[in-house]
């Protein structure tokens, strides 16, 4: 009885997996940050069980909008380097997008 | 045309072939109710996405992962067990028993709020009931360690890991110097991607295991070629639909998780948690690791606390939670093992004792997630939870805790060298302050002095001139006195003049 382990395939795994999550959550918070740059900040509150929540509740979800509009306003770009930004983030946004489907069509042709 | 011995031979093969995917499906169904809070638990938590919205999203999902890949399936259908050492009419019973152990485990740690496994408690049902009912030549031990033991102790510290690099890399990248706000908040609408994520990877994993039960008991009674492992399309069907229901059904039971208040998940570290698990599970489905998603994703939410500046590491939970996992799998092989030790000594009646037993089993479950039923009405009333056990409690939600963050955690270097330059610019402030104040003081002083200075002269020039005054009273005096003696002296003589 021998026992052969494949271990290229774990490695092969490990550099997948954090090749792949390091791309997304890269970009994913690129985006974030030129977005935030670009004087939109985005504040998303919590749809439902405020109470559960400890991260935001609804005064400081307004606390934060309020402080958002405020950076927006004190902004020191120009319109063009906001524009940049801009862009620069939703390019962002589309390669993370990309990775994802990128992961899933490797996961379907491995069949 | 089969003889009426054939047939006689055959019917009760039929039967435990029956009986065998409808447990599994069973299975399938609790594999469902069970993880639907691994994936949605943090989007849930971090307020990302509606309960009812995440739960038909992991529902659906589950669905279509299970359809995404077959490679978790294969491997237990064409590699763990030896197909050529099976016996048609023994196998689907030694399955069927491996099955038995596999619930009456995970019945068991869900009684007794252990942390477990339903997928090592599959495995290890199975191969304890291998072993038992067949020998330990049925088993592929090099496949068995390549794809189940090695992924089932690497894959959780692959997935921490990664969570962790993930979790620097999300904080370093949109933190900010100046105090103003960074847009994390942005990362719930991520979540949103990444726990549909984790769901699809569940699917591709999880629904694997039970297709490849079902095909490898299929295989063994010759309804199917061993050299073609892949499940057949109404199997994958009946899986995918069966795993799907469960999320659906389980869903409810999570948001009691979150009324408990035991997540404490920032949108950040929820977004790097997820991604890393669903990273994880879907490299490993394309290379059919059959992995523990409670597991990936506890290690994933273990390691991305741990990315959380100043986090420290709470040993005696993740002590309780590895003891749990590490037990799994020989608890359940032994429970199977008994189970198979039922059908070797009373043949078809021992089956039929684990049917009866697992019918036990599901009507007890049945029994008692009525007793405890969550749904919209009663989801955030947490005070009716049972007690004695806590199967409303997501255990991913629970290693969460073996993370803990301080509120308000020490600075990183450059936050420091801004600090320190702060502290630097407000003691110069303070040192211009003082010399500012020492000078004024000093200023006042002097002008002080300067009007007691000239205060003492006009004193000086007014003694000066009284001085002066009065000599020169005195020389008129004296002149006056010597003008009179003169004028007498001259009187004098001018009267001698006269006489």
């Amino acid at each position: 009885m021998s026992i052969s382990v494949d271990w290229i395939a774990f490695l092969q795994v490990f550099a997948a997996a954090i090749v792949g999550a390091i791309v997304i959550v890269g970009c994913a918070a690129l985006g974030l940050r030129l977005l935030v740059r670009a004087g939109r900040v985005p504040v998303v509150s919590p749809r439902e069980f405020t109470d559960a929540i400890t991260i935001v509740t609804a005064k400081e979800a307004s606390r934060a909008a309020k402080a958002a509009a405020k950076a927006a306003r004190k902004n020191p770009l120009t319109l063009a380097q906001k524009r940049v930004a801009l862009v620069g983030a939703y390019a962002c946004f589309t390669l993370c997008g990309l990775a994802v489907i990128g992961g899933i069509v490797i996961v379907l042709l491995h069949r | 045309m089969p003889s009426p011995d054939r047939k006689r031979a055959v019917e009760p093969v039929t039967l435990t072939v029956v009986l065998t995917v409808v447990l599994a499906l069973f299975f399938d169904f609790t594999n469902g109710f069970h993880d639907t809070a691994n994936a949605m638990a943090t989007p849930i938590a971090t307020g990302a996405l509606k309960p009812r919205v995440a739960v038909i999203l992991a529902a659906c999902l589950n669905l279509v992962g299970a359809f995404l890949s077959t490679e978790v399936a294969k491997t237990i259908s064409g590699g763990i067990i030896h197909e050529d050492q099976l016996t048609p009419e023994a196998f689907p019973a030694i399955i069927f028993a491996g099955l038995v152990g596999a619930i009456t485990w995970n019945m068991l740690t869900w009684l007794l709020g252990l942390p477990s496994s339903s997928s090592h408690a599959l495995f290890g049902g199975l191969i304890g009931a291998t072993l038992v009912g067949v020998g330990v030549y049925a088993i592929d031990f090099g496949v068995l360690l390549s794809k189940v033991v090695l992924p089932a102790l690497v894959a959780p510290l692959t997935a921490g890991i990664i969570a962790f690099c993930a979790t620097k890399v999300a904080y370093a990248v949109t933190r900010r110097y100046d105090g103003r706000p960074d847009g994390r908040s942005g990362f719930r609408w991520g979540q949103i991607v990444t726990s549909s994520l984790v769901a699809l990877a569940h699917g591709t994993n999880d629904a694997q295991k039970t297709m490849g039960v079902i095909t490898l008991a299929f295989i063994a009674v010759g309804w199917q070629q061993a050299d073609h492992p892949e499940p057949m399309l109404w199997v994958i069907l009946a899986c995918a639909l069966a795993i799907a229901l469960g999320t659906y059904t389980g869903g409810w039971r999570i948001i009691r998780t979150l009324g408990k208040g035991l997540t404490d998940v920032k949108p950040a570290q929820g977004f790097s948690a997820e991604t890393s698990t669903a990273a994880t599970i879907l490299a490993s489905s394309a290379f059919g690791f059959a992995l523990s998603t409670t597991q990936v994703a506890s290690g994933s939410v273990i390691g991305s606390g741990l990315g959380r500046r100043g986090s420290r590491v709470q040993w005696s939970t993740v002590g309780r939670i590895v003891i749990g996992w590490l037990l799994t799998l020989p608890a359940a092989a032994i429970v199977g093992a008994i189970a198979a030790f039922f059908v070797v000594w009373w043949g078809l009646w021992g089956v039929l004792a684990n049917a009866v037993l697992a019918a036990a089993i599901i009507a007890g479950v049945f029994r008692l997630s009525r007793r405890s039923r969550v749904h919209a009405g009663n989801a955030l009333d947490t005070d009716t939870a049972p007690p004695a056990h806590r199967p409303d409690v997501s255990e991913v939600a629970t290693s969460a805790l073996a993370v803990k963050v301080p509120a308000a955690p020490h600075p990183t270097r450059r936050q420091r060298e801004i600090l320190l330059e702060k502290e630097r610019l407000r003691m110069e402030a303070e040192n211009l302050q003082i010399r500012a104040a020492l000078a004024a003081e000093r200023q006042e002083r002097i002008k002080v002095e300067l009007l007691a200075l000239q205060e003492a002269e006009a004193r000086e020039a007014e003694a000066t001139a009284r001085l002066d005054a009065e000599r020169r009273a005195r020389e008129a005096d004296a002149e006056r006195e010597r003008v009179a003696k003169a004028l007498k002296k001259a009187e004098k003589h001018a009267k001698r003049g006269k006489q």
